[in-house]
Order: structure tokens, then C-alpha cells, then sequence
């Protein structure tokens, strides 16, 4: 579990006393993110968005993200439908997260 | 108004939406450059353009100048107005695009806006007219606007030649309530609404049925309603989505959209709507990712007391739209993890002191 640790992330400092853009900001998680993933294998590897190449140029003011089919590959694995049944009324064994 | 005069200066066309939204909310004006400066086509585009003119009517007194070369403008806004207002939105982005920012305003009009709006009702980029009558306004009734709060679909349009029309019904409040949501509650049910129009209608069908087939598993109360339209009412030209929302016992919601593509089977599109609805359900929280913004400004516009609530990670939107809140409010929010025992736990609890804003609007009525 340690190991997780450097996920908890100071968000009121990178957002408010960081001069890092938006991006850059989201893609330093998803490298912290990888790194973790290796060094857990146990870890859910969850949508890994693949988009952290994306400029801010680029980016159109739009509210959707875009999902590609490959970032929602993962859902394809009965493993995976079945983590989250604890989010449901109907899960009753101990889940990871949202837990009453 | 207190902060009139007042500049705020941006650059780029980023985000420029929430910024003519703050601007116009705080009365701070704003001037934004360098709009696609670099570009080989430089300048505003002309769903830019026609948002300010939307802008315009919605608001009375409203003075937007725009350089000569469209790379820059400024907008000094004037009151928000309200009443019955028509507009036409470019083919080039769906009726979401426009109307996203008029929720955040029409709040605090002098008078309840009644709004029509024609184009595409549902695309790829903004929020569908469906998740934001079945979603959004949900949203926006956790903080005390919902007497007379209504979204009409009259004429659905699909891209590229669009044809619908929505009407958006809203009041007006003196001030939104302080929210405080911090239970994301269980899933106990999932609703969704499938569309296909001037296609065979049996598509509609198929995408609920594939999406059943993922969906059954966790709970039995699913809904998924096939929604008809026929000649004029089904726009001009042809396409289909499949609209889905998870509502919990703390009536918290997370949604999640897929569009017809050319080539794609009906039943992929169904797969891909419902496994982005998991993928949204995963991230927990009382709000959900396409929300947050919407939320987290009626936040401040509560009520002086502290509002809090619970949501996963900030998108790349949030986090620029929290920057852009404290610069025109000066407003900043506090934000935690939800969980701190629990390592793994990506939520976070936001908090901030309401600003106390007043529907100046209404007050000089």
C-alpha cells in the first residue's frame, strides 16, 4: 500500500500556487499513475487515457471527453465489470471505493 | 455593479465559454487575445461569434468588441435579461455548446428566460439536449432552481444538416442554496434513452438491447426508453445515440453518451455508451466529470456558508476553470481527499465559502 502513496496529490497547490498548464497537470498523474501500476501489479489498470499527447492548442472548447473504443477496452474483462459491483445497491461484499 | 471597470485578461480560445460566463456573472470585464493568432485561419470561428451574439440578446446593455481581425475581443457584459429569445446555432457545433453556458446564466436573469434554440441536438463534443434535460438540470436543482426548469425537445437534428429545436425553460432565484453533498450514495438504477432518426428505426432497438446485455448484470431496475420521432420532427438529416445516466440512492448521476458513426454497428455505438457509463460510475464522487464545472460555479455563487462536495479527479477543464474562477471572484476552493485512510481512493471533497452573489438582475426589476 505504500507504495501508492505518492498518488494523493496536493491539487490546491498545482491548481492554485503552480504555474504548470492544465495538461500538464493531468498528464504528471498519469505518469505517476504508470509508475505505480508497475510497481503493483495487483493495482486496476483502469483507462489509462492515452490522450496525454494532447496539446492545448488542439484542444476545442468541448464538455465531452473523448473516449476512444481502446480506452474502454478494458471493460471487455468480466474481472473488471465485476470490481465495481460494490457501486451498485445490489453489491454486497466490500468494494474498493463508495462505500456507505 | 460593485466590480465594474474592472479587466481580466486572457489569451488564447481556450475555454472562452466559462470566461464570458464568469465575466458576465461577476461584471468584471474581460478581454481575450492571441484567439488562434498563430493559426492559418486566424481568429474567432463562427460558432464563437454566434455565442456572443447569443450572449448579446440574452443580456441587456452587453458591449462586446471585436478587432479587426477577429483575434481579439473584449466584453464589457451589462445585465442579464431574460425573456423569450430565438437563435439559430451554426451547423458547425451542436445546441450543448451554446446552451451549457446559458444554464449557468439564466439563473439570474431580471426576468425567466424562455429560450428556443435550432441546430444539431447531438453530437460528439458538448452535451446532447438529452443528458442536459435528464442530467444537467438535475444538477442544477441541488441548489434551489427548479420551479418552472425545463427542457422541451421538439425537432431532433442529428449532423451535418442538424434541423432540431429545443425550448429551455428557466425562473429566476434570488440566490442558489449552499450545497452540501458529500454521500455518492449506491447505483440503484439506470435509465437511458435511445434515439435513431432517418434511419431504420429498429437501431434503436439494438442499442438497448446490446447495452442491456452489459447492464443486467448489476441491478434489475434498467430503463431504456426508445424515443420516436417522425417526419418534420426528426430534422434533416440522418443518425442515432444512446443516452445513459446512473442515478444513486443519494440521487447522485453519472452519464454517458455515444453517437452514430459511419461503418459503426448500432450495437457497437450501445458498447461504447455503456462502458463509458462504467467508466464514469468508476470514478465516483457525488458529480460526475462532465458536471463538475457547472457545479462547482454554482458553488460559488452560494450562500455565505461553506458548500461542499464530493467528486472525483478535476478534468483538464476544471482545473483551468478553478484558476479562472479565482481571478474573476476570487474565490478558491479547498479541495481533499475524500478518503485519506484509503491510499487508493482518487475522490476529493471540494469546499469553498460562497460568494453570497445576489441576482442583481432582479433586483432592479
Amino acid at each position: 500500500l505504500h507504495s501508492r502513496k505518492n498518488r494523493q496529490k496536493d491539487w490546491m497547490k498545482l491548481i492554485y500556487s503552480s504555474s504548470l498548464t492544465p495538461s500538464q497537470i493531468l498528464q504528471d498523474e498519469k505518469a505517476a499513475n504508470h509508475e505505480d501500476d508497475e510497481a503493483d501489479d495487483d493495482d486496476d489498470d483502469f483507462f489509462k487515457l492515452q490522450k496525454g499527447s494532447i496539446l492545448d492548442d488542439e484542444h476545442i472548447d468541448m464538455t465531452k471527453d473523448i473516449l476512444t473504443t481502446d480506452d474502454l477496452k478494458a471493460w471487455g474483462d468480466e474481472e473488471m465489470l465485476d470490481s465495481i459491483r460494490g457501486l451498485f445497491i445490489t453489491g454486497s461484499h466490500d468494494a474498493a471505493e463508495g462505500e456507505a | 455593479m460593485a466590480h465594474s471597470g474592472s479587466l481580466i485578461h486572457f489569451s488564447g480560445h481556450q475555454y472562452l465559454r466559462n470566461r464570458l460566463v464568469l465575466s458576465i456573472l461577476s461584471g468584471k470585464h474581460v478581454r481575450v487575445d492571441k484567439i488562434r493568432s498563430e493559426d492559418k485561419n486566424p481568429g474567432l470561428r463562427d460558432f464563437e461569434i454566434s455565442l456572443l451574439r447569443l450572449l448579446e440578446k440574452v443580456t441587456n446593455g452587453t458591449i462586446i468588441e471585436i478587432s479587426v481581425t477577429g483575434t481579439a475581443i473584449l466584453l464589457k457584459p451589462g445585465i442579464i435579461l431574460g425573456g423569450p429569445v430565438s437563435h439559430e446555432c451554426p451547423l458547425s457545433r451542436s445546441i450543448g455548446y451554446f446552451l451549457e453556458p446559458i444554464i449557468m446564466l439564466a439563473p439570474f436573469a431580471k426576468k425567466p428566460l424562455q429560450l428556443t434554440l435550432r441546430g444539431i441536438t447531438t453530437d460528439d463534443h458538448d452535451l446532447s439536449v438529452d443528458l442536459i434535460r435528464t442530467v444537467s438540470l438535475p444538477h442544477v436543482q441541488l441548489f434551489g432552481i427548479s420551479d418552472g426548469l425545463e427542457l422541451r425537445i421538439k425537432k431532433r437534428g442529428s449532423p451535418p444538416s442538424g434541423g432540431g429545436e429545443i425550448q429551455f425553460l428557466c425562473p429566476v432565484v434570488k440566490q442558489v442554496k449552499t450545497l452540501n453533498f458529500i454521500e455518492p450514495g449506491k447505483i440503484k438504477r439506470i435509465r437511458g434513452i435511445a434515439h435513431a432518426v432517418r434511419v431504420n428505426p429498429q437501431f434503436s432497438n439494438r442499442m438497448i438491447e446490446a447495452s442491456r446485455s452489459v447492464l443486467n448484470r448489476y441491478i434489475p431496475d434498467i430503463y431504456l426508453y426508445s424515443d420516436v420521432y417522425k417526419g418534420e420532427e426528426s430534422g434533416k438529416s440522418p443518425g442515432y445515440a444512446l443516452s445513459l445516466l446512473a442515478e444513486s440512492t443519494t440521487s447522485a448521476i453519472h452519464c454517458s453518451e455515444a453517437v452514430s458513426q459511419p461503418g459503426v454497428p448500432p450495437e457497437d455505438i450501445a458498447l461504447h455508451a455503456t462502458r463509458a457509463l462504467l467508466d464514469e460510475i468508476k470514478q465516483g464522487g457525488c458529480v460526475d466529470r462532465k458536471h463538475q464545472t457547472l457545479v462547482l460555479l454554482m458553488m460559488v455563487l452560494g450562500s455565505e456558508d461553506v458548500g461542499r462536495c464530493r467528486m472525483g479527479p478535476p478534468t483538464l477543464r476544471t482545473i483551468q476553470f478553478l484558476r479562472d474562477v479565482k481571478d474573476f471572484f476570487g474565490t478558491s476552493f479547498k479541495i481533499v481527499p475524500a478518503e485519506p485512510s484509503d491510499a487508493s481512493s482518487t475522490e476529493l471533497v471540494y469546499s469553498c465559502y460562497g460568494s453570497g452573489y445576489d441576482n442583481v438582475s432582479r433586483r432592479l426589476a
